[in-house]
């Protein structure tokens, strides 16, 4: 990876040169690659896996809005995306409404279960904050497992239609582009929270609570939005996850679904956003390329890669690329 | 339909400015009949590993070698491989290889698959993509219930199978009074439900059954408990799998309660399972089994085979996988295609016997594959005297008795 980091600051000198002035330009070309790729993503990969990408990216994406930029490291958040994995299922076997309108729905829930999820969170910091997240999560995942009635408990829920105006999108390849611009509306939804003002005093908050609070700032209630955001944007993911495999099961509640996206962002870079998008792609990328390749421990190679990236790169994947870059733009 | 499709399409690629062609891999045309890819979908670096895993990858390709063997020239094709891939006992992962391996990897048929809320979702991706799927390893009724359909056959074992032969046959053999243990959650539940039933069936009682949290490594609550209930049982029933079994066992060790007169019964057992935890620390312990090694000669002819290739003796599930591949091939070879539903019309109703199939029968109604069981118990240790063979056979459950009569739930 430090190959293609390096090379990606190398290569383009003269064009980097030429755009070095204007940073804006750069931006944009950035921006239109990566919808490039984007959109020729399903012609490149198994189109299945191409979707898993695009609901694991918001997911990582919510993560990170939580940790890099309000500095609150939530190991709990599953309880959000199967939250909203679940309420987009039975919202779409009861009501038989449009997917993106399920998609909704579920969101909307997984941000009301936040609420008060959050308003007991946020009075902690540091790991006391994780601890109470994740027990949360796991009271959820106790709830769905015993109430097998409503969650189908641990075979799940099965057969969750997925419907659009009438569009056939049994095949992948459709569904990801219609998923796709829910995704880009999460994604563009992050960015905007962290660009804005509010978005400043959430850093503001991470870096020095304590003079936030002096400045008259109330911290609580910024984090406790940021953390009911955080969770919509997850659910977007979730929901668009149950909506991609049809069926809905307890491992989207799971604790290590919580552990895989806090793993993405910290892959891809804590405090970039679109790391979390990196990291997702790479992780999502790696389970499924080992799990034909015959080899016997999956683990060992996500661990590993985890270490690497840990010890080698601090700022995550992106965050490395992105410092190279602006050392040469600034040499 | 196709013409909606194309629509998407057309709106997705001037969306996106690229070329790009149509969804890869979906069309059908590069199966042919000259061409067999069976699909092995199981876990292959977790908790289920030892039980099926690559070696029913091995399993099947013994099954291969075994069809070749026997038609010679005559066999429909010559080319026919085997696929493999790791689902990690993760439904969403088990979700999208299948569909991988009937699209892209052109798979006629995919085996095994553990873990229920997998297999359950593979049989979806089979009814959609009409490509047939033999469930071997996950053990829900639901695959011949409620779930059922045209493409998916439920072979070896399922919850009512191991309730009903355990719980039935060791009521009748004298222990009337039971106490059963169970982790709560839905193959517990099912399991607790089933023993229950079959142990009042046959005139027993349920003195005491308690749910215990999954997954839990402190069983000593349900352990005291047991000899102090009132009539005191004659058997814990446990139906706890895997690692929650291995602590359970372990600590019934501890509190002797065998000594104290309280048999122990286990729901589901494999022979790794007694492998890894020692004949010692299980002797005596009776559960149900779909197949033994040591049964008999063909049986251990092919588990002295199975021994050569992988160094260890075979479970059940690699028994059934072999059975599963040989018999898919047979009926392709039968039916002169590999046309998913001329195979299932040769495979549904008929009568087998193979190594793993004793008095077999592919029920046409629910795709039930119904089979003799055996009601197996553990050695002492004095009487192991060999490597693996570690259970005596009690009785032969047989077939038309050790399945559950065709649920009305299930419409084909």
């Amino acid at each position: 990876m430090s190959v293609a980091t390096q090379e990606k600051a190398k290569r383009p000198p003269s064009l980097l040169r030429a755009v070095a002035g204007a940073p804006r330009g750069l931006r944009w070309a950035l921006l239109a690659a990566a919808l490039a790729v984007t959109l020729w993503l399903p012609n490149g990969l198994y189109p299945a896996v191409a979707v898993d990408i695009l609901c694991w990216a918001l997911f990582a994406v919510a993560v990170d809005l939580l940790l890099g930029y309000t500095g609150l490291l939530s190991f709990g958040h599953a309880a959000f995306w199967g939250t909203s994995a679940y309420a987009t299922g039975l919202v779409a076997i009861h009501a038989g409404v449009p997917f993106p309108v399920a998609v909704l729905a579920g969101a909307l829930v997984a941000a009301a279960l936040a609420a008060p999820i959050g308003y007991l969170a946020v009075r902690r910091t540091g790991i006391y904050f994780a601890m109470v997240t994740l027990a949360f999560a796991q009271m959820i995942y106790y709830i769905a497992n015993n109430r097998r009635g409503l969650t189908g408990g641990e075979n799940g829920l099965q057969s969750v239609p997925r419907e659009l105006f009438g569009l056939d999108l049994t095949d992948a390849y459709y569904f990801y582009y219609a998923a796709l611009p829910v995704v880009l509306l999460g994604l563009w939804a992050a960015w905007r929270i962290v660009h804005s003002p509010f978005g400043r005093v959430l850093v503001g908050i991470r870096d020095n609570p304590a003079r936030a609070r002096a400045l008259g700032y109330p911290v609580h209630r910024y984090k406790l939005l940021a953390f009911v955001l955080s969770a919509f944007i997850a659910g977007l993911g979730g929901g668009l996850f149950a909506m991609a495999h049809r069926f809905v099961t307890l491992d989207t509640l799971h604790w290590t679904t919580s552990g895989k996206a806090v793993v993405m962002v910290v892959l891809g870079g804590i405090g970039t956003l679109w790391g979390g998008v990196l990291g997702a792609a790479l992780l999502v990328r790696l389970e499924d390329w080992l799990s034909f390749s015959g080899f016997e421990a999956v683990g060992l190679v996500t661990g590993g890669l985890f270490i690497v990236v840990v010890l080698v790169f601090r700022r995550g994947l992106w965050g490395t690329a992105a410092d190279l870059l602006r050392r040469r733009l600034n040499r | 339909m196709r013409k909606r499709a194309t629509i998407v399409c057309s709106v997705a690629l001037l969306l996106a400015g690229c070329g790009g062609g149509g969804p890869q891999g979906s069309s059908d045309s590069k199966l042919s009949g000259d061409r067999i890819v069976l699909g092995v979908l199981n876990d292959q670096s977790g908790v289920y590993l030892a039980l099926s895993g690559t070696n029913s990858v091995k399993a099947v390709q013994m099954a291969i070698a075994d069809f070749k063997a026997k038609h010679g020239g005559d066999a429909i094709t010559d080319d026919i491989t085997v696929e493999t891939a790791d689902h990690q006992n993760k439904p969403d992962i088990a979700n999208t290889k299948a569909a991988e391996m009937y699209d892209r990897l052109s798979v006629d048929a995919i085996l095994d698959v553990p873990t229920s809320s997998a297999a359950l979702k593979v049989a979806d991706v089979a009814k959609e993509k009409k490509k047939l799927y033999f469930n071997i390893s996950g053990a829900t009724t639901d695959l011949t219930g409620k779930s059922c359909n045209k493409y998916t056959f439920h072979y070896a074992y399922d919850t009512y199978m191991l309730a009903n032969g355990t719980g039935k046959t060791v009521t009748e053999q004298g222990a009337k009074n039971w106490y059963i243990v169970y982790p709560n959650y839905a193959f517990g539940q099912d399991m607790e439900k089933s023993f229950s039933a079959a142990v009042t069936g046959a005139g027993g009682t349920i003195v005491g059954k308690d749910a215990t949290p999954f997954p839990n490594d402190n069983f000593s609550t349900f352990l005291l408990k047991a000899p102090t209930l009132n009539p005191k049982p004659d058997v814990l029933g446990t139906m706890q799998a895997g690692g929650d079994l291995v602590n359970l066992v372990k600590q019934y060790n501890e509190f002797k309660l065998r000594e104290k007169g309280v048999d122990l019964s286990v729901g589901l057992m494999f022979l790794t399972d007694i492998h890894s935890l020692t004949p010692a620390a299980l002797a005596g312990t009776t559960y149900t089994d779909a197949w033994y090694w040591n049964f008999d000669a063909e049986n251990r002819a092919f588990a002295d085979r199975f021994l050569k290739e992988t160094g260890s003796r075979p479970t059940f599930a690699h028994a059934a996988n072999y059975s599963a591949a040989l018999q898919y091939l047979e009926a392709v070879q039968a039916a002169g295609t590999d046309d998913a539903d001329a195979v299932v019309k040769q495979l549904e109703g008929k009568d087998i016997n193979d190594v793993f199939l004793r008095n077999g029968k592919i029920r046409a109604e629910d795709h039930r594959v119904i089979h003799d069981a055996y009601l197996a118990q553990v050695k002492p240790a004095a009487e192991v005297t060999e490597d693996w063979d570690y259970v005596k056979i009690l009785k032969t459950i047989p077939a038309a008795e050790a399945f559950r009569t065709p649920s009305a739930d299930c419409k084909l």
